[in-house]
């Protein structure tokens, strides 16, 4: 009993010297302030595989901005949106009613549109850069903000498509918001510029595009087959068009298409296909905080930087410092984050950050990236080319 | 035009092939125990995850992985039974509830172990094309129908041969009768699902080498399967095979003729039209008439 309580008591004081020496460590340093910034992310659902890359993206930014930081620190409150708009709404009045500083959106136009609405209501600025329509801009939102838009893949690839001066486009379209913007508007840009344009839209649900491209292969006969989709749609169409072998020049895609993972997953279906992105690869930065990215991101991740996680990188940077710049001129509580968010004016993987009146990037614009043998070479515009585009080319 | 309907009709008889086996499984245990398994579609994406997990961890072609699919989805799908086993009211309708719920289980269990990222084979040999004159397809495709086609012969020779599949028969038609028959209804209902968790195998194997999937197709399956078991009718293989056909057929027809966008459309289409005037679906009309 005796030996009992003398080892509790010991343990008690070791306990304590160690929490006091701890403090009187601490004591030197001044203590910063953390502020808790809210996320929803589509971690599971149909929309997960976007989802978990944008929350590895977030991650690594977090711990970057943290690391610069003596006096102000920011964490990450994430509840995962399961792909769906109503869970999305949730969690932002849950996030807000935490104590959030400001809002991450997630993936897809048709989740962010209604979550951005229900934080402006609770006065939370919300940022996203995984939703590129255009209404999203046009509702007169004071505290939503986004890094990319559809103006910015229209514009890479209709610069892409115009300079190979191509007599008719095929475009495949998905029904979803994002994709089938996109081939509205790269329907009028190629059509401005002589070129004739056929829209092939699909539904989701497609699993078999053998008879779409038989219709490109007979009856459009295209010089260029443009998708305007989603990876596993990707996959679809070129196994469709191996198949069938339409008379075609280029394959030409958007998102998460010239990514070393899609040609590592799929080394048959890749070569010569072009799809928008911002680094060839291998990987080359140019900037430290993009070397910076990197290296942490392989150390966490232990995978080289990608396409989503550097969008989602990009916008967590930009919050985190519009949030301690509010914090520093003693606006944030008062509602002076959106004022911060709007004087962003800096560099990034993706370009210049700045946001309009209405809270998008004006600058947005992406590079053409080809596939080639496992490497992905930029090849539009002229003034981001690492090589010339292989054209014709194709990955049969 | 001809060229464009013969291509569509083929890809159509095609894809209705894999959707007939992906249906199989879902149509036997509707028609032994009435019970819609809503997790159906999430068994046959396991049996897919397993020819990824032995595809890219071997490098062999994935139709290896039949025999590791057959024993992880049969143990899962009996487990399955075990937990519906236990509800002892309105089976038909807390089945629904209970099958659905596992199919949330399963494919975020998938998600956690395989991550979110899409997958489909890589083999070269299955991705090449095959031509019969102007007609094209994938191997794979070509492959997973004759596959879809043998196992359909098998399913139905065992429910009209065998001891088991008789007997499968008999509590399918009146479960008081067939215990009075002699036959433990409990048994043959383990049976079923254990024959549902092989036929998903084959089906998930063969998906996985001429589609692509993730962690969220599980349901768009079920759903898939549960329209073509409701166009066969209770209890009818042909009927499932001749349903899946049908709707592969019309939904390449409606991209050919019409557009890729109403593909789903005319599928929903088909299935309410078929509900409207053969309420029992194409076959089990037919049975009642006879």
């Amino acid at each position: 009993m005796v030996r009992k309580m003398i080892a509790s008591a010991t343990l008690a004081i070791a306990l304590t010297a160690g929490a006091t020496g701890a403090k009187a460590q601490d004591a030197g340093k001044p203590e910063a302030q953390t502020f808790t910034i809210g996320a929803h992310m589509p971690l599971t659902g149909t929309l997960a595989r976007s989802g978990q890359a944008f929350n590895e993206g977030m991650q690594v930014a977090v711990k970057m901005c943290n690391a610069i930081s003596p006096k102000y620190q920011v964490k990450i409150d994430l509840i995962d949106d399961e792909s769906t708009p109503a869970k999305a709404v949730s969690a932002v009045e849950k996030l807000a009613a935490d104590g959030s500083v400001a809002i991450i959106g997630g993936y897809g136009s048709n989740i962010i549109g209604p979550a951005s609405d229900a934080s402006d209501k609770l006065g939370k600025v919300y940022i996203t850069a995984g939703a590129v329509s255009d209404e999203l801009t046009k509702r007169g939102l004071k505290t939503f903000f986004r890094i990319n838009n559809n103006a910015g893949y229209e514009r890479g690839i209709a610069t892409l498509i115009g300079d190979l001066k191509p007599q008719k486009v095929s475009i495949i379209a998905s029904t979803k918001e994002a994709p089938a913007l996109l081939a509205e508007g790269l329907e009028k840009d190629l059509e401005a510029k002589g070129i004739k344009v056929t829209v092939h839209k699909f539904d989701p649900a497609i699993t078999d595009f053998k008879p779409i491209i038989n219709k490109i292969k007979l009856q459009d006969k295209p010089d260029i087959i443009m998708m305007s989709a989603y990876e596993n749609d990707y996959v679809g169409i070129i196994r469709a068009a191996k198949v069938l072998k339409p008379n075609v020049k280029l394959m030409v895609g958007t998102w998460s298409l010239a990514t070393p993972k899609m040609y590592t997953e799929f080394p048959d279906l890749m070569n010569n296909v072009v799809g928008t992105s911002f680094l060839p690869f291998p990987v080359e930065v140019k900037s430290e905080e993009g070397k910076k990215f990197a290296e942490v991101y392989k150390q966490t991740y232990n995978k080289d930087i990608e396409y989503l996680s550097t969008l989602s990188f990009v916008e967590t940077m930009v919050l985190c410092e519009a949030i301690f710049r509010a914090a520093e001129d003693g606006s944030l509580e008062k509602g002076g984050l959106a004022e911060q968010m709007r004087k962003t004016d800096r560099d990034s993987l993706l370009g210049r950050i700045q946001f309009d009146a209405t809270g998008d990037n004006p600058n947005f614009s992406l590079s053409m990236g080809q596939h080639r043998d496992g490497k992905i070479v930029l090849v539009s515009p002229k003034s981001a080319a690492n090589g010339e585009v292989v054209y014709p080319g194709l990955p049969w | 035009m001809t060229d464009l309907i013969l291509q569509a009709l083929f890809s159509g008889v095609l894809i209705g092939g894999v959707y007939a086996l992906v249906a199989l499984g879902l149509a036997l245990a509707f028609g032994a125990m009435r019970i819609i398994n809503l997790a159906h579609g999430e068994l046959v994406l396991l049996a897919a995850y397993m020819a990824y997990l032995v595809e890219s961890r071997t490098g062999l072609d994935p139709y290896w992985a039949i025999p590791l699919a057959l024993v992880v989805v049969m143990a899962v799908s009996w487990a399955l039974f075990v937990l519906v086993d236990k509800i002892k009211d309105h089976r038909e309708l807390n089945s629904l509830i209970l099958t659905f719920a596992i199919g949330i289980i399963l494919t975020n269990a998938i998600l956690l172990i395989f991550a979110s990222d899409m997958r489909s084979t890589s083999s070269a040999f299955l991705q090449d094309a095959v031509s019969f004159g102007d007609l094209f397809a994938m191997r794979g495709e070509i492959i997973a129908f004759v596959l879809s086609v043998v196992l359909m012969g098998v399913l139905w020779w065992w429910l009209k041969s065998s001891w088991y599949g008789r007997a499968v028969r008999a509590v399918s038609s009146n479960r008081n009768a067939a215990r009075l028959m002699g036959i433990n209804p409990a048994r043959i209902e383990t049976v079923s699902f254990l024959v549902a968790g092989a036929l998903a195998s084959f089906a998930g194997v063969a998906l996985y080498t001429m589609s692509v999937v993730q962690p969220a197709t599980g349901h768009a399956l079920t759903v898939k399967a549960f329209i073509i078991t409701v166009l066969a009718g209770v209890g009818s293989i042909p009927g499932v095979f001749l349903g899946a056909v049908l709707l592969g057929v019309t939904e390449a027809l409606t991209v050919t003729l019409a557009s890729s966008a109403l593909q789903e459309l005319a599928g929903m289409v088909l299935f309410l039209l078929v509900l409207f005037l053969l309420p029992n679906g194409l076959f089990g009309a037919r049975a009642r008439r006879g």
